[in-house]
């Protein structure tokens, strides 16, 4: 273990822990409203459980970026690389855009979802309209994704 | 495909109303035209409502339905019309719900006068018989059991109490006092509070407590045993809730029926409503089969009339339907999307999930629900749309080589191992998805004669996006400048051709030509299908991973299987719902906004259906 391999390892503990986060938060934001809805409507239960699972996406692309960090740095198999520090501090670098952008995105797309669970309560046919604009707000996490996944192919 | 509708217009003798009406709700073709406002009340009748309730109440008495069970199948005619039978079992079924609940009413008043008895229990004398006196006043009350001395010495050698049983508001007490004027008692009864004691009445009963207690213990067990013989009757009724459920879809299609209307004279009745134009034969032989005396026409829809949207696509792409239907029908004289936009559905979902493991686990999963639970309309037509997409699934999982997330021999290439491929991979799909919604704006515009705007609009866009890529590669360089620079000229040059003055036109032109940033968001967009295809791909490694770590001696293998199974279940589940979910969105954000504009009535003809059952009208009978 040296400091390249602890910095690689914090990378990975922020973006499971932060992408964690904003799921958390997000999908308890959303199950407070579909719980309510369901006490009226219990029928409704399918739907606005597929509108209370959306915000929970963020965590696992926090957790898929932690992993794919500890398989790059060979910390899974038990056989960790010799990471320089600057190895190390860039493959902290590729945990933090999922990491801050999962928390956030993931705590405003569960306040879409509740809103859009209300709707469905409101009109059940409009659960679609209600999936996309939540959909909507998950773009962003995919796109910091997609920018951590780039970086840590990148690290050489 | 949208389908022509015809609009037809039916005579008919007021006395054959009721016999049509069932006629054509049998056909499920006619959509009634309603006289009055479009709003009149929807959703659930009220009328429906008893059978429900009751219904509700039964199922709490039957078996739980068998988790491999479907909807039990009846015919049409069942469903027509309240039969005795199934009245009969409900009106028995609402007699026991009522029963039962008063039942459990006189139970609740009985419990609660019992609880306000058990602390006076002791107390060996009629309630009647304790009233005051004219020397000594009586007070009852309450004190916790620790006050007691406090209570006997503030009432010093001025009165006298008697304890009872204790209850949850401290000893039940009876205090004596003897009369005092008015100035003293007020002290005295200060002194007592202070003390401990609160004032509180006695049970409002006559007679003695304990009998009254006994008296109502007796009667709550009579009740209880009564309740129970209804419960046995309800468990034997439940048997028969299938009737109870018949009659709700009976009362259900009749006040369907009751809401459709129409022109009356003194003996007839004109009805008009939409059909579709190569069913009209239906309507006729409907209507014929009733009645003799009957007037039936069929016309095309008026300029200013927009009839309902009915479309019609082979079976696998209408599946697919149910995608764009949940954004918008199109309109009347636009083109359908569904056929395209299906296709590409089915494309890119199997490139969201791109596993041969998981999409041979979809095929088994959909394909065994599909024939167990038989859904129906549009939650049949999702199943359907999961179910095919396995082929997808399974032909992309070949493609890059993940097999339950473990990669083997990729024929493309494996998107862990090469992302920056996939993602420009990504990029070309979602280049072709919207130059195919583009090539359906450019075929309507074509279609209305406006060839000129289909070049500046559309054409230019196309030239120019597929020139910029071309930038980057050495040997088409040339290729590519001449056609980024032909394609943002024609854009530059045309796009305020609509604005009337020199100054608007040129702003108009380069406003357009800023629509390039939205062009590339929306390609960037298709990203998301690396994303996705990445998450379900890593998820299902670090499972196995995981199942590889403990999978030492039996229990280990016990758990690693347990932690294979569950893994991939959870795996399979969220992958399966982003997919569905991002798979959409592309389709309503990127492809549609290119060209759709939905806006769609739906047609909703007058016809049966029902909640609990299925119609099956090739079988002779429910079996």
């Amino acid at each position: 273990m040296n400091t390249g391999i602890v910095l690689a390892l914090v990378g990975a503990a922020l973006s499971a822990i932060l992408g964690g986060i904003g799921s958390a938060y997000g999908v308890q934001a959303a199950g407070v409203a579909a719980a309510g809805v369901c006490s009226e409507k219990p029928d409704l239960f399918g739907k606005v459980l597929v509108l209370q699972a959306l915000p929970g996406t963020q965590g696992i692309y926090g957790f898929l970026i932690a992993v794919l960090i500890l398989v790059q740095t060979g910390v899974i198999s038990g056989s960790p690389a010799d990471l320089t520090v600057m190895q190390g501090l860039s493959y902290l670098i590729a945990g933090l855009p999922i990491a801050f952008v999962g928390c956030g995105s993931g705590i405003y797309q569960g306040k879409t979802a509740a809103a859009s669970i209300l709707m469905t309560a409101k009109d059940p046919d409009s659960s679609a309209k209600g999936i996309t604009m939540t959909a909507l707000v998950e773009t962003y996490a995919i796109l910091a994704l997609l920018a951590s996944i780039l970086i840590l192919f990148g690290i050489r | 495909m949208i389908v022509g509708m015809k609009k037809g217009s039916l005579i008919i003798m007021k006395a054959d109303r009721d016999a049509v009406l069932k006629a054509l709700q049998q056909a499920g073709e006619w959509m009634t035209i309603s006289e009055e406002a479009a709003d009149a009340p929807q959703g659930e009748s009220s009328a429906a409502e008893k059978p429900e309730n009751a219904l509700a109440f039964l199922s709490g008495f039957a078996k739980k339905p068998s988790l491999f069970s479907s909807k039990p199948e009846v015919t049409s005619e069942a469903l027509l019309a309240a039969g005795e039978e199934e009245k009969k079992t409900a009106a028995e079924t609402e007699r026991v719900m009522a029963a039962i609940s008063n039942i459990d009413a006189e139970l609740s008043a009985l419990r609660n006068e019992n609880e306000t008895l058990t602390p006076w229990l002791d107390m060996d004398k009629p309630i009647e018989d304790v009233v005051d006196t004219r020397h000594v006043r009586v007070l009852s009350g309450f004190a916790p059991e620790e006050a007691l001395p406090d209570i006997e010495a503030a009432l010093g050698d001025t009165g006298a109490l008697s304890a009872y049983g204790g209850s949850k508001d401290g000893v039940a007490l009876l205090l004596y006092l003897y009369r005092l004027p008015d100035g003293e008692m007020k002290a005295k009864l200060s002194a007592l509070s202070e003390a401990g004691f609160n004032e509180g009445q006695l049970p409002k009963i006559s007679g003695k407590p304990k009998a009254r207690y006994d008296e109502n213990k007796a009667a709550i067990d009579r009740l209880l045993k009564q309740k129970e013989d209804l419960e046995a009757t309800a468990k034997a009724l439940s048997d028969k809730a299938g009737d109870v459920a018949l009659l709700s879809e009976q009362v259900r299609a009749e006040t369907e029926r009751s809401r459709v209307t129409g022109v009356e004279t003194a003996q007839t009745l004109l009805l008009k409503g939409w059909v579709r134009e190569d069913r009209t034969a239906r309507i006729e032989a409907a209507v014929s089969g009733v009645t003799e005396v009957y007037d039936l026409r069929f016309a095309d829809p008026a300029e200013d009339e927009v009839p309902p949207t009915v479309t019609q696509n082979p079976h696998f792409l209408s599946q697919f339907e149910t995608i764009t239907d949940m954004f918008s029908l199109p309109k009347i004289g636009t083109l359908d999307p569904a056929p395209v936009a299906g296709i590409w559905y089915w494309i890119i979902f199997g490139m969201m999930m791109g596993d041969v493991g998981y999409g041979a686990c979809m095929f088994v999963i959909f394909f065994l629900f599909k024939k167990i639970k038989k859904p129906t309309g549009e939650f049949g037509k999702l199943i359907n749309v999961l179910f095919y997409s396995s082929i997808t699934t399974i032909i992309f999982g070949v493609l890059f080589g993940s097999y339950f997330g473990e990669t083997w021999h990729p024929i493309m290439f494996a998107p862990l191992d090469n992302p920056m491929g996939f993602l420009i991979f990504t990029m070309v799909i979602g280049v072709l998805h919207i130059f195919s919604g583009m090539g359906i704006k450019a075929t309507e515009l074509i279609r209305d004669g406006k060839i000129l705007d289909a070049i500046f609009d559309v054409f230019s866009w196309m030239i120019l996006i597929t020139g910029l890529p071309m930038l980057l590669l050495p040997e088409l360089r040339t290729a590519g400048i001449i056609m980024s620079v032909l394609g943002a000229a024609i854009i530059l040059l045309t796009a305020g051709r609509d604005k009337p003055t020199i100054v608007g036109k040129i702003t108009g032109g380069l406003l357009g030509l800023y629509d390039i940033s939205s062009y590339l968001s929306d390609i960037l967009s298709y990203s998301r299908i690396l994303a996705l295809s990445l998450a379900t791909g890593v998820i299902g490694m670090v499972m196995n991973l995981l199942a590889r770590m403990v999978a030492v001696g039996p229990i280990g293998f016990v758990f690693a299987l347990l932690i294979y199974i569950v893994g991939h279940v959870f795996n399979l589940a969220m992958s399966l719902l982003s997919a569905y979910v991002h798979d959409s969105r592309l389709q309503y954000i990127e492809f549609f906004g290119k060209f759709y504009e939905g806006g769609g009535k739906p047609f909703k003809p007058l016809a049966l259906r029902p909640k609990h059952f299925n119609v099956n009208d090739q079988k002779s009978s429910h079996s």
